[in-house]
């Protein structure tokens, strides 16, 4: 205590002083986290039945992407995906007939994030240009003739996402920062500083009214942000490596995340804490994607052994192992009801299960 | 394998994975990098070698390995075509430093002659190996490629260097954390899994959707039933509005018909005022201005059209917001008229109200259409006439999370457990043991209490005219006889009995299908041998009701005299339809199963059934079913574990399965199924399913079902 008066008191604040106390905060933080943990999930989850049974198949796969997709995301009407691969196109599907509807040539290879808007009538994507651009999607012309540049960063666009509006787009960014833009304008509304390193992913808290989102990053963090104010309101850390992907459980009170140290993760926002890990001795690959099941009980998890692997969320055990790939799973996506999971692999294709 | 307790399959990948990355390679295959699940021969990269050791090989170094072999044996170390191809090109790239390149091959040469064949082979083999992962063949992919982003490559973590700012930043964040509010980790997780136990029956995969996942079954219907708009919602989506009003508002056709329900109220400014501040927050920032001003201007001003009725803190705060227009202005006034407004007063009025109640009763029932009754050519278009069983079953979710109080879990419970829960089952199994419960109840059902139900209708319910009660009490003893052909698609007595109950529940409650109730009630008769009055009765009621309606569905019921016992009736009711897709194939295997146990099934599974059929007098002489109680009781706990195992590979397949039971077209009027206000306290205790009463019957019904339970559990 003592030593927190003294910094306080000391009238230049250095970066070791502050490093220290950051350190002593975290200490203490740690204790009172742990004051509270009184159980484990697997021993809650105890009473509830196995999971033993997955009939999930491959149902569909989606070929034409002419090198490694790198991120896909599904049209609110459910069955549309979008997806962005590595030699800068981008493919509109109709993932239930498998049909090409639209193909984008980006002036970029490495495009990393795309997204549909909630309208469905506009798709956003970014990559090493680290530009976030958007195509109003028409059948009746070109799609690049309309497109419009949003935003740009620093470094390149990671992740981007439209929070439950047309009009704006956040996006995740190699610069570490993330960004809230004002799609009609091209104007930052907010910026979202605090991570150490690139952020990876992010993703939008469930609820309609929501107004927070959570980052993951390479600095092994994990940020809650309020969009409004730009201030980061809670933070979670655990990972031992980089952390590929972050997912709110459809409850809004907890995240999981996905990590190159070859495990998921499990934070509750309430109880602020980690409050499951999956993982497994025979698992020695990174997991590139998560995404729940929409009642929260399963977790699927795109690996870099060209797995995906389910986990059964509370009983914090892998219910199956989905082969299919030949490469990398890189992104991963359930439908918006539920109904499927989508898939995009460095092999070029995106595989839809059922 | 052992150690890491992994199946074959995923042993094999996991070899295949190092594999690839040049742990270890095929000794004889030089071409492939794979591993086979056979007895072929790999040999261990030198560690040198490994990836890990992060050292990205470069040109130079390849030069000299390609040059080397171009000075060998021609025959063993001859070059592929690419890999001459890049020597070239590595030859012009690298011209200045060539003769360097050259000299190092042949010294690499030299030594290579000392050491001793065996070694020699083992060295060349794993070199090659190496570039065979670092420089692959065209066409061929490498899983050491890297991203070309910065981060992603591992040589030197780049972490930004952190200034001051970023240090101040997360003193800050680490002091606000120490102050946050905690709950207990137990805590968290309970109201986790509560949740996750509530929508798992919303969770296509995890639970077969209805009628059909149309990414399985190449069928759009599904879809079109749940359009963001509809018309008319299905059964279920309704009911998913009553978990939540999140669920509610998140939901299009949701915040329509509330929007329809609160304007017949003369009370949807409120919630147009939420969306309308909603859509300002999400709007582009040109036209942020204008909205703010809009919404003030209809909402807020004083004496403007849709004035809220806000308290006059929070319109002092909007006005200090007005001064800077913003996205957030109406923030707090939203929050307001959200949390103490729609949330607190109008959510709940809407699901208590006879208009949710309609919307449910009108409610789509999809699951229909081939799963169950598949072979009744007279099978009318199910659409307006249904309201499910899973409705009725299931019905209790959405009481539960609003009632909220104790019995929660129980009632989810009893819930589940006519779906196809082994838990539960178990659970219920510990309950009570009441063997001759079947008769009990039939005996029951025809003396003390059909008097009572009498009495009720005629005398308590004055108002609904040519109300009847219909208490057939249908025992069903399910212990399957080896002996019959009978029940190769039902899959084991249990979840065939329940699913019996709840086909009787459907064929009462839609009163469409008397006549297979009374084909039922004649067997039983018959099989039983004990005078079944109340199955008569009941008999009698559907046929009375069938006056409107057709024979819907066809079921045959089988009921087979049971050979080990003479009280106990085995009652099968074959379903031609039964789950065509997945049922089929399990189902068989085991029935076979149950077989070997019929012995030790002696369970004796009743089904109380009471059905109160409410014939309104309402214009439209709507035809509302009230299906009060299913209860389904093992007699043994042994019994029912006995079952577990049946259970919980069949669950799944169940789940899908689950009864369905169609209301009556014009249901939708008034008297609908919906939760249970009050719920009669035995019932709650034991694994009764009387999800909802309807409000209006419900003081009439409670007593009822109350003495009828507690008299069955006599």
């Amino acid at each position: 205590m003592s030593r927190d008066v003294s910094v306080k008191i000391s009238p230049v604040e250095t970066i070791e002083s502050l490093t220290k106390e950051a350190e002593h905060l975290k200490i203490k933080l740690e204790d009172e986290r742990q004051k509270l943990n009184d159980v484990t999930l697997a021993a809650v989850a105890d009473r509830l039945e196995i999971i033993n049974y997955m009939n999930v198949k491959p149902r569909r796969t989606l070929k034409g992407h002419q090198a490694k997709v790198l991120c896909s995301d599904w049209s609110p009407d459910k069955r549309h995906i979008v997806s962005s691969s590595q030699d800068g196109k981008m493919i509109i599907w109709d993932a239930f007939t498998t049909n090409k509807e639209h193909a984008v040539t980006m002036p970029t290879t490495w495009v990393m994030a795309c997204a549909y808007a909630p309208s469905g009538n506009l798709v956003a994507c970014g990559g090493l240009d680290n530009k976030v651009t958007v195509y109003p999607l028409s059948l009746d012309e070109d799609v690049t003739l309309k497109k419009k540049t949003v935003g740009t960063h620093t470094s390149y666009t990671s992740c981007c996402t439209f929070p439950n509006s047309d009009q704006q787009i956040l996006t995740g960014s190699g610069d570490s920062t993330c960004a809230l833009w004002d799609v009609e304008s091209g104007q930052l509304l907010q910026s979202f500083h605090g991570h150490a390193a690139d952020v990876m992913s992010i993703d939008l808290a469930p609820s309609e009214i929501g107004n927070t989102f959570v980052s993951g990053s390479c600095d092994k963090m994990v940020y809650l942000w309020d969009m409004r104010t730009g201030h980061c309101v809670q933070s979670f850390e655990g990972h031992e490596s980089d952390v590929n992907s972050v997912k709110f459980h459809p409850s809004g009170d907890a995240i999981a995340t996905g990590s190159d140290d070859a495990t998921c993760r499990l934070f509750d926002l309430r109880a602020d804490r980690e409050v499951a890990v999956y993982n497994k001795e025979s698992i020695i690959f990174g997991i590139n994607a998560v995404d729940f099941s929409v009642s929260g009980r399963l977790l699927f998890a795109g690996y870099n052994d060209y797995t995906v692997n389910v986990w059964d969320t509370l009983k914090c055990v892998r219910v199956c192992l989905l082969y299919g790939h030949e490469n990398r799973v890189s992104c991963l996506q359930v439908s918006p009801d539920g109904t499927a999971l989508s898939s995009g692999s460095w092999d070029c294709t995106l595989r839809v299960w059922a | 394998m052992e150690r890491l307790g992994v199946e074959e399959s995923e042993a094999l990948n996991i070899a295949n994975q190092l594999c690839q990355y040049g742990y270890f390679f095929p000794v004889s295959d030089t071409k492939n990098l794979t591993v086979r699940d056979d007895s072929s021969l790999y040999r261990f990269q030198s560690p040198y070698y490994w990836p890990w050791q992060n050292r990205p090989p470069d040109n130079v170094e390849y030069a000299i390995y390609l040059a080397k072999r171009t000075l060998r044996n021609k025959q063993r170390h001859g070059l592929e075509d690419y890999e001459l191809e890049t020597l070239g090109s590595l030859r012009k790239n690298l011209a200045n430093k060539w003769d360097f390149i050259t000299m190092q091959a042949e010294e690499q040469v030299k030594l290579a002659k000392v050491l001793k064949k065996g070694d020699k082979i083992v060295s060349d083999s794993q070199e090659r190996a190496y570039w065979r992962i670092h420089r692959p063949p065209p066409g061929m992919v490498s899983s050491l490629e890297q991203c070309p982003v910065p981060n992603r490559c591992r040589n030197g973590s780049r972490v930004r260097k952190r200034t001051i700012e970023d240090c101040k930043r997360e003193v800050e964040l680490l002091k606000n954390s120490l102050l946050r509010t905690r709950v207990k980790v137990s805590q968290a997780l309970e109201s986790m899994m509560q949740h996750v136990e509530t929508y798992a029956e919303y969770d296509p995969l995890i639970v077969n959707t209805q009628p059909s996942n149309p990414w399985v079954s190449e069928d759009l219907t599904y879809w079109q039933l749940n359009s963001p708009l509809v018309e008319i919602p299905t059964e279920k989506r309704v009911r998913r509005w009553g978990l939540s009003m999140e669920e509610l508002v998140s939901d299009p056709t949701g915040i329509q018909e509330f929007t329809n329900y609160l304007r017949k109220e003369y009370s949807h400014e409120n919630i147009r005022f939420w969306m309308a501040v909603n859509d300002l927050r999400r709007s582009s920032q040109s036209q942020i201005q204008r909205k703010v001003s809009e919404i003030f201007d209809e909402f807020l001003a004083p004496g403007a059209p849709c004035e809220i009725n806000i308290d006059g803190k929070t319109m002092e705060k909007v006005h200090q917001e007005m001064k800077s227009p913003s996205r957030f202005t109406f923030d707090a006034a939203q929050e307001h008229v959200y949390t103490l407004l729609l949330k607190k007063d109008c959510y709940p009025r809407f699901i208590r109200s006879e208009y949710y109640k309609s919307l449910l009763a009108s409610g789509i029932q999809p699951s229909q259409k081939k799963r169950f009754f598949g072979f009744g050519p007279t099978k009318k278009k199910a659409s307006t006439s249904s309201a499910p069983n899973p409705s009725l079953l299931q019905q209790q979710a959405p009481p539960t999370t609003i009632v909220g109080c104790g019995a929660l879990s129980k009632r989810r419970g009893s819930d589940r457990s006519l779906s196809g829960s082994a838990h539960e089952l178990a659970i219920s199994g510990v309950r009570d043991t009441r063997v001759p419960h079947s008769h009990s109840q039939s005996n029951l059902s025809d003396i003390p209490y059909r008097a009572e139900v009498n009495d009720e209708y005629g005398g308590t319910d004055p108002e609904s005219s040519c109300r009847i009660k219909k208490p057939p009490s249908v025992a069903v003893v399910a212990s399957v006889s080896t002996s019959e052909d009978v029940c190769p698609w039902e899959v084991t007595p249990e979840p065939h009995s329940r699913k019996n109950s709840s086909q009787m529940d459907s064929c009462s409650s839609s009163s469409d299908i008397s006549a297979v109730v009374t084909e039922v009630s004649d067997r039983f008769r018959r099989t039983c041998g004990i005078t079944q009055q109340s199955t008569l009765d009941g008999g009698q009621s559907s046929r009375k009701l069938s006056t409107v309606s057709f024979v819907e569905q066809r079921r045959a019921s089988v009921s087979v005299p049971i050979r080990h016992s003479d009280i106990r009736p085995s009652v099968s009711s074959f379903e031609e339809s039964s789950p065509a897709v997945f049922a089929a194939p399990v189902s068989l295997a085991v029935a076979s199963d149950t077989d070997n146990k019929t012995e030790e099934f002696t369970s004796t599974k009743t089904f109380k059934k009471s059905c109160s059929l409410t014939k309104t007098c309402s214009v439209t002489g709507a035809n509302a079913p009230i299906i009060s109680v299913s209860s389904v009781t093992d007699d043994t706990v042994a019994d029912s574990i006995e079952h577990k195992e049946d259970d919980e590979a069949e669950s799944s397949l169940s789940l899908p399965l689950a009864p369905l039971a169609e209301p009556d077209a014009e249901s939708a009027s008034s008297d609908t199924p919906l939760e249970t206000e009050s719920r009669p306290e035995p019932e709650a205790k034991s694994n009764d399913v009387c999800p909802w009463e309807d409000e209006e019957t419900c003081k009439v019904d409670a007593p009822f079902v109350k003495t009828y339970a507690t008299l069955g559990y006599l």
